[in-house]
C-alpha cells in the first residue's frame, strides 16, 4: 500500500445521498456521504443489514443514480470524470461489482464462457478468437480451468460460482471493484479460498476494492481502511488497525464487542457490550445523531444536532461525545 | 447429572431419483442436563439432518433412518409412531430455526400461536394460557407483551421474531432445545442479544441445548462440548477447549486456521482448504476428508478410520492418530 504522500485519489464521493420514495415517506438509505477511495487500497465498509452499505456500493458503481451529490472518478490518464448518464458507459469499463449471492447473480441459461465474454462484447474488446483465449485465461486466473467454459452455472458449487462472478468482473480489465459481501454466502473453508484469491488478484492487477461485509474479522484482515456505517451515515473512518485499537464511536465499539471470537478463553473474559433495541427504520429518521436511540452515552445535544464526520484523536468520527 | 439424549450410530439416508444420499453416516453423541453441545460443520455435512432426525421432522419418505438409536429421556424414539412423536415434540424436545420469518404463521397473531402451542401440551383454560404466553414473552424480554401478543409476525423485527420462536419453543419447558443456526440470519449486535438470552435461559431452566452452527465464534462463546461434522460423520468431539486449543483432526485444524483473527494482517496468508466436500450420493470408501487432507495416506482412501481417544471425552477419527502411525507426512499420498 502506498504511503500518504503518494496516495492517489481514484474515486471521490462528494455529499452523495440516495433516497427512495416509499408509501410511508422517504427512505434515506444513504445520507450525505463524503469519502475518497485511493488507488490500490482496500476500503472496508461495515454495518448491519439495512444500514445502506449495499445501496452505497450500487450507487458507486452506477447501478443507482444518486439523489444528491457527485461521484468523480480519476481515470488512468489523470482526468477527473463525473459519473452521469453520459459517462456511465465508459465508467462501467473501469468499475465493476461482485455480488453477494453467487446463485442469483449468474444467468442460468448462459454458459460460463458466455457469461464471462458478455462484458467484452459490450465494450467491443478484442476479436472473437482473442476473446475466447481471454475467457480461458480468466478461468485459470480465478482457479478454474478450460473445461469449465462450456458448462452452466448450476453445475458448480457456491465457491466456484463466486469465482465465475469474479472472472466476469475482471473480464473487461477494470481498475475498481466493489465487492458486495462476496463471501457471506460461502462456507468457512471456502471463504478463505476466495479471500486469498481476491488478495492475489489485487497484487497482480493493482486493483482497488471497496469491500462491503458484515464479518468484521474478515474486513479487518483484508482492508487498509474501514468505514463504519449506521443508518445511511458513515460514523467512523480509520485505518483498520486504528479502528480496532482505538475505537471511538460508541456504535463501532458495540459492533466490535458483539463479534464472537473463536477462542473460548478470550470469550469468557470478554466484557461484551450488548446494545438494546433494533436498528431503527431509515424511513423518516429523527433529527440528531442517527445512533442516539440506542447509544448508552446519549446526551441532550445528540437528539438535537447531527454530529459531523471530523478528525478527532487521529481519525474521522461523527460523535458529540468524543473529544478532540 | 442425567443424560437427556443419547444418539448411537445413527444413519439417515434420503431416497432421491439420483439414488440414495447418505446424509448421516454413523453419528453418535450424547448430552447431559444443562449442557450446550455445539455441532459444527459446513453446509451439507449432515448437521441439520442429524438434529432434525431427533425430532423426526424429516418427511419419511424420502428420508429414512437406516439404523441407530436416539434415546431421549430413556425412550428410543426411532421406533416411536407419529402419534407418539406429536406428544414428544414441544414437550420433551423443541427446536428453533434459522429463519424466524418462515417458521411463524404469517396469518395469525403471535399470541394465538403461542396459546396454541401451550394448549397442545398443557390442560389450561384460555385465560391461563394467555397469561402463560405473556409470561413467556417477558422471559424472552419482549417489551409490552400485553400489546405485542395481538400483533402479527410481520410487525416484529428479525431479532424479535427469533425471541418469539424461543418463547414458543420453551412453552412446555422441554428438557432439550435444538437451536439450528439460531443467529445466522441476524446481525451481529442482535446475535449478541440472542446468545445472551439463550445463555440466561439455560441457567434459569437447566435446559440442555444442541447448538447447530458454522460460526466458530458463536461456538466459543456458548458451547461446553463440540462435535465437528464432516461428510455425514462426526470427525472429532471434545470440550470446547479441547477443540480450540488441541484440535486433533486435520479438518478441525484446517478449519481453525482458515479464520482470520483480529491480530492478523495480510502478510499472513489465510490457510484455505483446497477442493470441496465429497458428494454424499457416492460417499468415499475411506475417510471423507481424504481428498482435501494435506497429510493423506494410502489407507485413508481405502478404509474408514476408527475413533481414537486423545484425552478424556476427546476423540477424533483419523488414521494419523493410530498408535503405530509414524507421523504426518506433508504432501501425503493423494
Amino acid at each position: 500500500m502506498a504511503n500518504n504522500q503518494e496516495r492517489k485519489k481514484l474515486v471521490e464521493i462528494k455529499n452523495v445521498s440516495k433516497h427512495f420514495r416509499v408509501s410511508e415517506g422517504t427512505l434515506k438509505a444513504v445520507n450525505d456521504i463524503n469519502l475518497d477511495i485511493y488507488k490500490g487500497e482496500t476500503l472496508g465498509l461495515v454495518g448491519e443489514s439495512g444500514c445502506g452499505k449495499s445501496t452505497f456500493g450500487k450507487t458507486l458503481i452506477g447501478i443507482y443514480n444518486p439523489t444528491k451529490g457527485t461521484i468523480i472518478y480519476h481515470t488512468a490518464d489523470g482526468k477527473p470524470m463525473e459519473i452521469n448518464k453520459k459517462t456511465l458507459f465508459s465508467y462501467s469499463k473501469m468499475a465493476q461489482i461482485i455480488f453477494q449471492d453467487p446463485y442469483s447473480s449468474l444467468d442460468p441459461r448462459m454458459t460460463v464462457a458466455d457469461i464471462i465474454e458478455e462484458g467484452m462484447i459490450i465494450h467491443k474488446m478484442y476479436d472473437k478468437h482473442k476473446r475466447k483465449e481471454r475467457v480461458y485465461e480468466l478461468l485459470e486466473l480465478v482457479g478454474l480451468n478450460k473445461e469449465h467454459a462450456n458448462r452452466f452455472a448450476h453445475e458448480f458449487s457456491g465457491g466456484q460460482r463466486q469465482r465465475i462472478g469474479i472472472a466476469r468482473a475482471l473480464a473487461i480489465e477494470p481498475e475498481f471493484i466493489v465487492c458486495d459481501e462476496p463471501i457471506s454466502a460461502l462456507d468457512v473453508s471456502i471463504q478463505s479460498q476466495i479471500i486469498n484469491l481476491l488478495h492475489d488478484l489485487q497484487q497482480k492487477l493493482g486493483l482497488t476494492y471497496l469491500f462491503i461485509a458484515h464479518d468484521l474479522n474478515i474486513v479487518k484482515y483484508i482492508s487498509d481502511r474501514i468505514a463504519v456505517m449506521y443508518l445511511g451515515n458513515i460514523v467512523e473512518l480509520a485505518s483498520s488497525n486504528d479502528l480496532y485499537e482505538n475505537t471511538l464511536h460508541p456504535y463501532s465499539q458495540a459492533l466490535l464487542s458483539a463479534v464472537p471470537i473463536p477462542d473460548p478463553d478470550k470469550e469468557a473474559q470478554k466484557n461484551r457490550q450488548i446494545l438494546s433495541g433494533d436498528v431503527p427504520s431509515p424511513i423518516n429518521t429523527p433529527k440528531g445523531c442517527p445512533f442516539a436511540g440506542r447509544c448508552p452515552y446519549v446526551m441532550d445535544i445528540c437528539r438535537q444536532e447531527k454530529p459531523v464526520l471530523e478528525m478527532k484523536q487521529g481519525h474521522l468520527v461523527a460523535c458529540h461525545k468524543v473529544e478532540k | 447429572m442425567s443424560k437427556v439424549l443419547e444418539v448411537k450410530d445413527l444413519h439417515v439416508s434420503f431416497d432421491t431419483y439420483a439414488g440414495e444420499v447418505k446424509a448421516v453416516r454413523g453419528v453418535s453423541f450424547d448430552l447431559e442436563e444443562g449442557e450446550v453441545l455445539a455441532i459444527v460443520g459446513e453446509s451439507g455435512c449432515g448437521k441439520s439432518v442429524s438434529a432434525q432426525t431427533i425430532m423426526k421432522l424429516n418427511p419419511m419418505p424420502p428420508a429414512r433412518i437406516k439404523s441407530g438409536e436416539i434415546i431421549l429421556n430413556n425412550k428410543d424414539i426411532v421406533k416411536a409412531t407419529e402419534k407418539e412423536m406429536r406428544s414428544i415434540r414441544g414437550k420433551d424436545v423443541s427446536m428453533i430455526f434459522q429463519d424466524p420469518m418462515t417458521c411463524l404463521n404469517p396469518t395469525m397473531p403471535i399470541g394465538k400461536q403461542l396459546v396454541e402451542a401451550i394448549k397442545n401440551h398443557q390442560k389450561l383454560s384460555k385465560e391461563d394460557a394467555k397469561k402463560e404466553a405473556i409470561r413467556l414473552l417477558n422471559l424472552v424480554k419482549i417489551p409490552n407483551p400485553e400489546q405485542r401478543i395481538k400483533q402479527y409476525p410481520h410487525e416484529f423485527s428479525g431479532g424479535m421474531r427469533q425471541r418469539v420462536m424461543i418463547a414458543m419453543a420453551l412453552s412446555c419447558a422441554p428438557k432439550l432445545l435444538i437451536a439450528d443456526e439460531p443467529t445466522t440470519a441476524l446481525d451481529v449486535t442482535i446475535q449478541a442479544q440472542i446468545m445472551e438470552l439463550l445463555q440466561e435461559i439455560k441457567e434459569k431452566t437447566n435446559t440442555a441445548i444442541i447448538l447447530i452452527t458454522h460460526d466458530l465464534g458463536v461456538v466459543a462463546s456458548m458451547a461446553d462440548r463440540v462435535a465437528v461434522m464432516y461428510a455425514g460423520k462426526v470427525v472429532e468431539t471434545g470440550t470446547a477447549k479441547d477443540i480450540f486449543y488441541n484440535p486433533s483432526h486435520p479438518y478441525t485444524k484446517a478449519l481453525l486456521r482458515s479464520l482470520p483473527t483480529t491480530d492478523m494482517d495480510r502478510s499472513v496468508r489465510l490457510v484455505s482448504i483446497p477442493g470441496t466436500p465429497p458428494d454424499l450420493l457416492n460417499p468415499p470408501v475411506g475417510c471423507g476428508f481424504a481428498s482435501r487432507c494435506e497429510n493423506c495416506m494410502r489407507i485413508c482412501h481405502e478404509e474408514q478410520p476408527n475413533q481414537f481417544e486423545i484425552g478424556e471425552n476427546h476423540t477424533a477419527s483419523c488414521w494419523l492418530l493410530h498408535p503405530d502411525c509414524p507421523g504426518p507426512q506433508v504432501g501425503g499420498d493423494k
